[in-house]
């Protein structure tokens, strides 16, 4: 471990990344063709998909654009987008349906961030059988996530809370994971930008690769046989909820495995590597953001995964947001009830989070993948799961998609769909050209029509 | 569900309405006969049918109240009506002598139930290590210094603790961390020849079956005390075979020697706490922790980490299965320096003192406030827990304390003079504060950054200090909660939770409680305004008792609700001990557990003593349990 590194600005590194990072698949073998829709090439800039959730929902009044189609004008919430905003859908009029009590009671904002993704009904409870569902990531990652070191990789900017309970009843599990890889398992984040670097590019160097490669190599799957075998004896003797842990651990055991596997080629592309990475997380939360954003603007460049989800915070997040003048807790001030103050705070804060996100589309933008920029060979959604933080709705939620999908969507317009569409149904389709159809997820009722014309 | 309304309608004109002075006597079936009607005709309104208020379906106990998996309902339905909670203040009222019946009828319900029937120890789903205990556990099995879980994704939190089995998943990335781990706890292990030494304690002066049989001896000794209790011949056998393999394969011996221990801090033995399942030879499908077991729980439980030498031994010898040698080690334990962890995880996630670092009130109006002055509010109540825990004091003086431990920073913040410098100094306390509530960690954990808020005040003392954790509010009433700032006082904005009967039946203690705490403001300043607007932190609670201040507050919870205070601390210490969520079977063993609190006094070991023999903590029950 090199955690010893000299302070580097954030600045500093992407200048050194531009020039240093090895891309995977040859700049020079791809050609205009690589645009061609859903290309089957071998050549061309794979497909990206990322999820950005932000919590507490929006002030709809300026996120909603007044018209719809082609040309609509910003509201005040989107503004930071403008350099982007031919590469954005603005998508209204999607539903969480079992983001709602149907039931349950409260606990709006837990079941708003482990609905987002999943679009199942989370089981209420503060700890035994947790569960939820897959989630769209994780469907993709499970079935194209092979290509890549990382099937996915999974981002945030506030750890767990420590202690209490998360919102009414609901363990702090669903509030502070969008990633389900099954029913009960969340896949935990990380938010330190070191960490996430260090696993995405702390690979064997070049010298290590040559000094007994093949050897280490076959010690360290040795290990990997001797826990495999602890495991399956194990399962024998135990019954329950215990065969699903054990599940859990077999799944992370294969997943390395797997990855084991293809690490030859893996270290070859990392040779090149000159960045340090970042140096742990920044106090600054704006600085976390972005340097967050930074890993998965880098894990889709390389081609280290395609798959990314990024909680800016998790649900009901009670964060200040001083750095922009607002000293009140974004829960707390989400409940506005009306107050012309309270609204225009929040506003601030919903478009501060929007100028991350513009920071995150703007690097993808800026890197050139042949004829095409990756951000026209991703989709990146960005979203809440409720739709307004005083309501605690679960209709009409504020969604975002940029990026063109390798020419499969037409961008730049605003898209108002029928009252009560499913969100999981944008999911099906995005699930389609990750190459990952399903049947169904979540409470899909079909594909969503209209993001081509 | 209509023909049942139908039917105990007529039932209840035949026989019921006719009340008189008395309260009827209680007859053999008083629940069916009496209770089920009183309920039709107060409660039905709300508490019927797929849509019934709170959950609770009064169509679920026309035949009877299920007691044996109901209790906790049933406890709660008596607290809310005896309280006068229940029914709404703006719908018909039982009379004085109904709510007498209805109150002794329930009390007899609940004495129904059958401890003995129903003895269940419960099982705990197989439980990794959680971060804290990872770090805690390779610190005394390898005397490294080094904390690679601080690198691991946190832990969820369930039922208010992060080291429950049922929450504690395992990501691919954490498995990713755990052999990460594994590989440098070994080099850092290795890089220092003292401790290196102690794990190569058996040498061979030869080679061939010499030198394997001391490698077998050394990693037998390491394996055995990495999985907390003997390894197999099965599990030898299969390291030796690694490591030879990798010997074979051109490793140096001490290379492959460091492979085995990789192999064993990656196995599942060590990740989780393996306990097995009862076998069919175990009496009723449970099983009693054999000694290597009960040692893990003590150790985690008391030390957030893996047993000692003398656990062990006491194990290997069978003596740890009897419950004195138990209690002798609960003091010796409690009296290591490792039972810090009981500290930094159980009051810590009980208190929610881990909360502290993410709440940061707004700078402009608490200029005093900077990351000295919070950690020491953390220091103060870690302090004041340890002095309780220490000094054997009894448990309520969590509440009314006169005393606690501050520096000079925390001192100027209280008002008191005289003390310097940084060191942390026992005090007594002044009129304005009484125990633990009266704390600035916990007053500002449950404030806003900008505001105080009496609803999170009220709601952390009903969830964490009575064990009356209110229910959600209802749905679509939310923006009500803590309404609009320019309509007066902040207490007369909150009026508005007591003028709607749905929201005053919880509201009415949960505000009360908050408001009693309002002469301390967001960082737990003593304040007599709030803003323009005096304080008045007076206030009544159900069953017409009133106070003045915060410490008349808190005298009055001590006094009046000691028993709700044991049971609450005893439920959650033993959500903590066992690493699952409590069950309605459950209360059995708390009540055996609070006897013996109360035998003892409520002294705070006494409590931990009592977990530590306790049908639960010391059995299993297989998974074919109903």
């Amino acid at each position: 471990m090199t955690l010893k590194q000299p302070q580097l600005t954030r600045r500093n590194m992407l200048r050194g990344m531009g020039v240093s990072l090895a891309l995977p698949w040859m700049e020079s073998l791809s050609s205009a063709s690589s645009l061609t829709r859903l290309s089957s090439q071998p050549d061309a800039p794979p497909l990206r998909m990322g999820f950005v959730f932000v919590p507490n929902g929006v002030h709809l009044q300026d996120w909603t654009p007044k018209t719809e189609g082609f040309g609509f004008e910003l509201p005040y919430i989107l503004e930071p987008l403008q350099a982007v905003k031919d590469d954005l859908l603005v998508l209204s009029g999607l539903t969480h349906d079992k983001g709602r009590a149907n039931g349950d009671g409260a606990g709006d904002h837990a079941r708003s961030a482990s609905v987002f993704l999943t679009g199942a009904q989370p089981r209420k409870t503060a700890g035994s059988n947790i569960r939820s569902g897959i989630s769209v990531d994780q469907a993709a990652a499970q079935a194209v996530g092979r290509a890549t070191k990382f099937a996915s990789i999974e981002l945030g900017c506030e750890r767990g809370r420590g202690a209490g309970n998360c919102d009414s009843g609901y363990s702090c599990a669903y509030s502070s994971n969008i990633a389900w890889a099954g029913e009960s398992t969340p896949v935990g984040k990380e938010t330190n930008p070191r960490a996430v670097f260090e696993r995405l590019f702390g690979g064997d160097s070049p010298a290590q690769v040559e000094k007994g490669y093949a050897r280490r190599q076959a010690m360290k799957k040795s290990v990997l046989d001797f826990i495999t075998e602890d495991t399956r004896r194990l399962q024998k003797q135990l019954g329950g909820n215990d065969q699903q842990k054990l599940e859990e651990y077999l799944n992370g055991v294969r997943e390395i495995e797997r990855r084991l596997e293809s690490n030859d080629k893996i270290a070859a592309s990392n040779g090149e590597f000159e960045y340090n990475g970042p140096d742990g997380e920044p106090k600054d939360y704006r600085e976390h953001l972005r340097l967050m954003a930074d890993m998965m603007v880098l894990a889709f460049q390389s081609d280290t995964t395609r798959i990314a989800t990024y909680m800016f915070a998790n649900a009901g997040s009670n964060r200040n947001y001083r750095n922009i003048e607002v000293p009140d807790g974004h829960h707390d001030l989400s409940h506005h009830g009306g107050n012309a103050e309270k609204l225009a705070k929040i506003r601030k804060i919903n478009r501060f989070h929007v100028e991350q996100l513009a920071y995150l589309l703007g690097r993808l933008k800026s890197i050139r993948e042949g004829e095409s920029t990756l951000l026209d060979n991703s989709m990146i959604v960005y979203g809440s799961g409720l739709s307004d933080g005083n309501r605690h709705n679960n209709e009409n939620l504020p969604v975002l998609m940029a990026g063109s999908g390798r020419g499969s969507i037409t961008t730049g317009r605003h898209l108002r769909f029928p009252e009560e569409t499913p969100m999981c149904n944008l999911f099906m389709s995005m699930l389609d050209r990750m190459g990952a159809p399903v049947d169904f997820i979540g409470d899909s009722t079909g594909k969503l029509h209209g993001l081509e014309v | 569900m209509r023909t049942m309304t139908a039917c105990l309608t007529v039932f209840i004109s035949a026989s019921f309405v006719s009340a008189n002075d008395v309260p009827a006597p209680i007859t053999e079936h008083g629940f069916k006969k009496q209770a089920v009607p009183m309920f039709e005709m107060y409660c039905a309104d709300c508490h019927q049918g797929d849509a019934a208020e709170g959950g609770f379906d009064l169509d679920q106990y026309a035949e009877g109240s299920q007691i044996q998996t109901e209790f906790e309902t049933w406890e709660k339905v008596l607290r809310v009506v005896t309280e006068r909670q229940m029914p709404p203040k703006d719908a018909d009222q039982p009379s004085e002598v109904e709510l007498q019946e209805l109150r002794a009828i329930l009390q007899a319900e609940l004495a129904t139930f059958d401890c003995e029937a129903n003895a269940r120890p419960g099982r705990v789903t197989l439980r990794r290590l959680n971060r804290a205990e990872y770090n805690n556990t390779v610190r005394d099995l390898l005397g490294v210094d080094y904390r690679p879980a601080d690198e691991f994704p946190s832990d969820d939190v369930g039922n208010g603790f992060d080291n429950i089995g049922d929450v504690l998943v395992i990501p691919p990335l954490l498995m990713e961390k755990y052999l990460a781990a594994a590989e440098q706890i070994v080099e850092r292990t290795f890089a220092n020849e003292e401790l290196k030494q102690k794990i190569l304690v058996h040498k061979a002066e030869g080679e061939g079956e010499e030198l394997l049989e001391a490698v077998r001896k050394n990693i037998d000794g390491f394996a055995s005390r990495a999985f907390r209790r003997p390894a197999t011949d099965e599990e030898l056998t299969r390291l030796l075979a690694l490591m030879v393999n990798a010997y074979q394969q051109g490793a140096e011996p001490e290379e492959a020697f460091k492979l085995g221990m990789q192999a064993v801090l990656a196995s599942p033995h060590f990740i989780f706490r393996v306990e097995l399942d009862p076998t069919e030879e175990d009496a009723d499908g449970i099983r009693e922790l054999n000694g290597y077991e009960i040692a893990s729980r003590l150790s985690y439980f008391l030390w957030s980490s893996m047993p000692d030498e003398e656990l062990f031994s006491l194990a290997k010898s069978g003596e740890l299965t009897h419950p004195t040698t138990i209690q002798d080690q609960v003091r010796r334990m409690l009296a290591d320096p490792k039972s810090k962890a009981l500290t930094e995880n159980f009051a810590g996630q009980w208190l929610q003192l881990r909360n502290l670092t993410q709440i940061s009130p707004n700078p402009e109006q608490f200029p005093s406030f900077n990351a000295d002055l919070r950690a020491a509010m953390r220091m103060e109540t870690e302090l004041f827990f340890e002095s309780i825990l220490h000094e054997n004091r009894s448990i309520l003086d969590f509440l009314t304390a006169d005393f606690s431990h501050v520096n000079e920073t925390l001192a100027k913040h209280y008002g008191l003079e005289g003390i310097k410098g940084n060191e942390f100094r026992r005090v007594s306390l002044n009129t304005d504060r009484r125990g633990v509530l009266t704390q600035a960690s916990i007053l500002l954990i449950t404030s806003n950054p900008t505001r105080t808020s009496p609803v999170k005040r009220g709601k952390w003392i009903l969830d964490n200090i009575l064990g009356e954790p209110p229910p959600p509010p209802p749905e679509g009433v939310e923006d009500l909660v803590e309404a609009e700032q320019a309509l007066g006082s902040l207490r007369e904005r909150m009026e508005e939770h007591r003028e709607n009967e749905s929201c005053a039946v919880c509201h009415r203690k949960m505000d009360t409680l908050g408001f009693g705490l309002e002469n301390f403001d967001v960082i737990g300043s003593w304040r007599n305004t709030d803003g323009k607007f005096a304080i008045d932190a007076s206030g009544t609670l159900p069953g017409a008792i009133s106070f003045k201040t915060p410490v008349e507050l808190m005298e009055l919870l001590a006094e009046r609700k000691s028993q709700e205070f044991s049971r609450c601390l005893t439920e959650k210490m033993l959500t903590y001990a066992l690493g699952r969520g409590l069950e309605s079977y459950d209360r059995c063993a708390v009540n055996v557990i609070l006897a013996e609190l109360q035998e003892k006094g409520y002294r705070f070991r006494g409590l931990i003593e009592a977990i530590a023999i306790s049908e639960p903590f010391l059995k299993r029950e297989g998974k074919g349990k109903p």
